[in-house]
């Protein structure tokens, strides 16, 4: 057994424990249904935690993330039973249709949440400090190689890493989910997913809702990790600090992420849910027990976002290198806090929001019932509170990307630094103030309309200025064009189009018609793609070099350039159209009299070649761990300083601290300098 | 006022802005018996948070210059401020939340509650903010003993205004008709909103006294210096932290508006 690959050894324990789980709960399930569902919910749930904990089991032993995956599982089962046990002696029903009843599963899943934590370890420090122990500043490392990213670490860079793996894992997930309700869609009718099939104790279109309604927030909980990849491993290096300002509280908010995320997993088979990622109520107070497991993962991964957003404030305020003054911090350190400050303090509203549903179903508190003198209008705005500047969450970091890596690449000064820096800080406040453009049709109060139109048009003005900006500093510019500075151009382009086709849904006039269109879809998935999945890909593409040592292949990053940049335009573009046709957005079918049946299978076939390009980039990241180009130097002949020394980057960072003597984007200007480090006479920059 | 240089003046400081704070208190109880005047009620709170942010939690201490060497205690001490700051920044958002909810689903409406009994339990969360403060104080001079003392009081007073809200006022209030899931439809949103406002106070009630606990029990052992004392100074802040969001919510649940 020793003498095997760990990932196969995952493989095997996966297979051998997933069919333990699947033997464990079909008998549970006979258990108590009196019969054989070989594709219910039980045997799907129990072979679901069972096999992701065996891979992790498999790989590295009892330790770290398998650990807590252990853990997780027993203290669901735990919480379960205990309220199972409760409910019982009240003389309620123990046990329902998913084993457990709603409220078992609820604290089930709350108490497995917590068992992760302090099973993984993360919270051993803070336990100690609490009983008056004192804990070194930092540990030694007790896992090297892929080890170390699966066992808690307290290195900023492990840990930004670890946010970036689990944000590509999930958008795989995520996007698998999109192939599969896409490929229903290719052709009117229902063609796979039929009302006869059953699956999960759920029939074809309401596993097209429940994929639907997973893949909205499944993404977005990747696109929060990948944010929080990108600024853990970069905000700090671009400072000059060691680490982050809390790193114990790094690593929490890492590690409860992944608790976070197998919850909604576990909402795909408890029955799923039907109400898109938003959880509008009158619905989801009648979905089934899914939602409950929906709303407790999002509520979770708000912890983490919450607490990520506080620890880079608190970096950037109190850890600047050496004359780091506001105005000479790095581009991409003021997207940071802009968008952390939207994190920290509008989260809580989704939480709440949430929270207030889940008492509404399990306590009759009525909130949103309008028989109990509840208001569903009301979650909706605490809802959208959140869930509109999340967006800008989601993309300032990623124009942040570009603001940082464009100069690099075409040689020039960054156009309007301070602009840009304000016009993010901009985005973020005027990004407070829009949330009812969401709620055009709702019913909300009609005075409301105006305002909020125009608040939202004004979110207009400050992005504006950042393309200015971008087209200013790309004029006349020496352009070079290695595969980062590609996905930065596609970005801008691919932002563009979501910039410009905002508008029509912010007016209320047009809004009235588009509501809930594809044509929405279309716009929201540009300025996403736009707005993080390239800039996203950019700063994997040119950080990926400093991380590992080693360069990305060129080719294969082209090759993913050119297969996913025109795919991606053919899917959004069809998606605009035939939204503004009368496509329905979140229906499982359409009417064939609608005539969109090619568009549909066009929109389809791109969905698949995006998802192609998606699987070279998967093969190039991991292959050119040990295959790619050797590049330890300044690569990118960049004057920001995680540049100026060797790359892999050092475990405790810099050396030698630097001071900051110049501007940052003084690209091509001579004997100009942005750092100097202590005991060498000039920057190594040329 | 200025900040207090000696440790007699800043007892008596902590004595003077609670004396403030329960005579603002009594203003509020007044203007609600005996003229509904919501903006008033509003500028007393306001006023009383005021108090409590700069003289109880020391608010300007984030202005303070910790000095250049980031591997020094004062100036960890000083990182960890701005942290619990952010965090508390983050936690009136879901207090604030809340809030929105109760304006929303209750306007210019209240609960019918036991007046006697809200204004009880104000007190003695206030009374406990009190004690914080003369602790927190005293460990700043290493006095060990009274920190212990005064902690203790505390805790007391906390646990009691817990189990006040918790096991009188809640079962009053149940016993009143004022129920969660409401029997009765017509009598509106007030028993969902009480408990949901009371109950998510209640909660970091609780876990405030898991704080006090903790730092009482680490001042047992001897940890906390009067230039190192960290944990005391957070448990403080977050001690009056709950002080401060119970100077919004006694408000919004007992005197503002009119009872049904």
């Amino acid at each position: 057994m020793r003498n095997i690959n760990p990932f196969w050894r995952g493989i095997l324990y996966l297979v051998v424990l997933g069919l333990v789980g699947y033997g464990i709960g079909l008998g549970l399930d006979f258990v108590m249904a009196g019969e054989l569902r070989f594709s219910g919910s039980v045997p799907a749930l129990f072979t679901l935690l069972f096999g992701f904990t065996a891979f992790f089991l498999g790989a590295f032993g009892f330790q770290g993330i398998a650990r807590g995956l252990v853990w997780q599982i027993v203290g669901t089962l735990a919480g379960g039973l205990l309220v199972a046990g409760i409910r019982a002696l009240m003389g309620l029903p123990a046990f329902g249709d998913f084993f457990f009843t709603e409220p078992s599963w609820v604290v089930g899943g709350l108490t497995g949440a917590l068992s992760f934590i302090v099973g993984v370890g993360v919270v051993d420090d803070w336990i100690k400090w609490a009983r008056g122990m004192d804990t070194p500043e930092h540990h030694e490392e007790h896992y090297h190689g892929w080890a170390k990213y699966f066992a808690v670490s307290l290195d900023h860079k492990v840990i930004g890493i670890q946010y970036t793996i689990l944000a590509l894992l999930l958008i795989s997930i995520g996007g698998l989910f999109a192939l599969i309700f896409r490929t229903e869609l290719a052709a009117s009718q229902l063609q796979f997913l039929t009302t006869d099939m059953n699956l999960f104790g759920q029939n074809g279109p309401q596993l097209y809702n429940t994929l639907m309604s997973l893949h909205g927030m499944i993404m977005i909980v990747s696109i929060l990790l990948g944010v929080s990849g990108i600024i853990n491993y970069v905000v700090p290096l671009l400072l000059g600090a060691q680490d982050m300002a809390f790193p114990r509280l790094n690593a929490f908010s890492y590690w409860i992420a992944v608790p976070a995320s197998v919850l909604p997993l576990m909402s795909l088979v408890l029955g799923g849910f039907d109400t898109g990622w938003t959880g509008y109520p009158p619905l989801s107070t009648r979905a089934p027990v899914g939602m409950q497991m929906f709303f407790l993962g999002v509520f979770v991964a708000g912890w983490s976002s919450i607490l990520g957003a506080l620890n880079v404030i608190a970096t950037v305020l109190r850890m600047r290198a050496k004359g780091m003054t506001a105005m000479r911090m790095p581009i991409f350190v003021w997207a940071a806090i802009a968008t952390s400050l939207i994190a920290l303090t509008a989260t809580q509203f989704i939480g709440l929001s949430f929270q207030l549903v889940m008492f509404q179903r399990l306590l009759g508190m009525g909130f949103f019932d309008p028989a109990k003198g509840g208001n569903p209008v009301l979650f909706q705005h605490l809802f959208w509170f959140y869930s509109h500047p999340a967006v800008y969450v989601f993309v300032l970091p990623g124009l942040g990307v570009i603001s940082e890596l464009l100069p690099v690449f075409v040689r020039k000064p960054l156009f309007g630094y301070r602009w840009i820096a304000m016009s993010s800080l901009g985005i973020a406040l005027v990004g407070f103030v829009v949330w009812a453009h969401h709620m055009f049709t709702s019913g909300m109060n009609e005075y409301l309309r105006v305002p909020f139109m125009y608040s939202t048009l004004l979110v207009a003005v400050p992005t504006g200025v950042k393309f200015f900006s971008w087209v200013a500093t790309i004029w006349k510019g020496k352009i070079s064009t290695p595969t980062p500075m590609l996905f930065v151009l596609g970005a801008i382009v691919v932002f563009l189009m979501g910039g410009l086709s905002g508008p029509p849904n912010a007016t209320v006039s047009t809004d009235l018609h588009l509501h809930d269109t594809y044509f929405i879809v279309g716009h929201f998935h540009d300025t996403i793609f736009g707005g993080f999945v390239f800039p996203f890909f950019a700063a994997i593409y040119y950080w990926y070099p400093k991380a590992t040592g080693r360069k990305m292949n060129e080719t294969l990053g082209k090759l993913h350039f050119w297969l996913m940049t025109p795919s991606f335009f053919t899917l959004t573009f069809g998606m605009m159209y035939v939204g503004l046709i009368g496509m329905r957005r979140r229906i499982a079918d359409y009417d064939p009299a609608l005539g969109i049946d090619a568009y549909h299978l066009v929109m389809t076939i791109a969905g698949y070649l995006i998802a192609v390009s998606v699987i070279i980039f998967l093969y190039n990241f991991f292959n050119s761990l040990k295959n790619g180009e050797k590049a330890e130097g300044n690569v990118w002949n960049s004057r920001s300083p995680e540049w100026q020394v060797p790359s892999p980057m050092p475990a405790h960072n810099y050396d030698q601290p630097f001071e900051v003597v110049g501007e940052p984007y003084d690209y091509g200007l001579k004997d100009s300098a942005y750092v100097r480090f202590a005991g060498t006479a000039k920057s190594t920059h040329k | 006022m200025a900040h207090s240089e000696n440790k007699s003046s800043a007892l008596m400081q902590g004595v003077v802005i609670f004396v403030y704070l329960a005579v603002l208190t009594g203003i509020e109880y007044f203007i609600a018996v005996a003229f509904d005047a919501v903006p008033l009620l509003i500028v007393a709170a306001v006023i009383k948070a005021g108090l409590v942010m700069y003289y109880y939690m020391h608010i300007y201490r984030l202005g303070e210059d910790d000095g250049e060497d980031q591997h020094s205690y004062r100036y960890k001490t000083g990182t960890n401020r701005f942290g619990l700051w952010l965090f508390l920044l983050s936690d009136s958002f879901v207090f604030a939340g809340l809030m929105a909810m109760r304006v929303n689903l209750l306007g210019l409406t209240r609960p019918h509650l036991n007046q006697l009994l809200g204004l009880a339990v104000t007190a003695i969360l206030l009374i406990s903010s009190f004690f914080m403060n003369r602790g927190e104080t005293a460990i700043k001079y290493g006095d060990r003993k009274a920190f212990m003392t005064n902690t203790f009081i505390t805790f007391l007073l906390g646990l009691g205004f817990l189990l006040g809200v918790v096991f009188v006022e809640w079962r009053q209030a149940a016993h009143e008709g004022l129920t969660a899931d409401f029997g009765n439809p017509a009598s509106g949103p007030m028993g969902a909103v009480f408990y949901m406002m009371t109950g998510m106070h209640a909660f970091h009630v609780l876990t405030g006294l898991i704080f006090l606990g903790i730092v009482w029990n680490n001042a047992r052992k001897g940890i906390y210096t009067a230039d190192q004392h960290w944990g005391v100074e957070a448990a403080a802040v977050y001690w009056h932290f709950v002080d401060l969001v119970w100077i919004f919510f006694y408000p919004a649940l007992y005197l503002i508006g009119t009872a049904v």
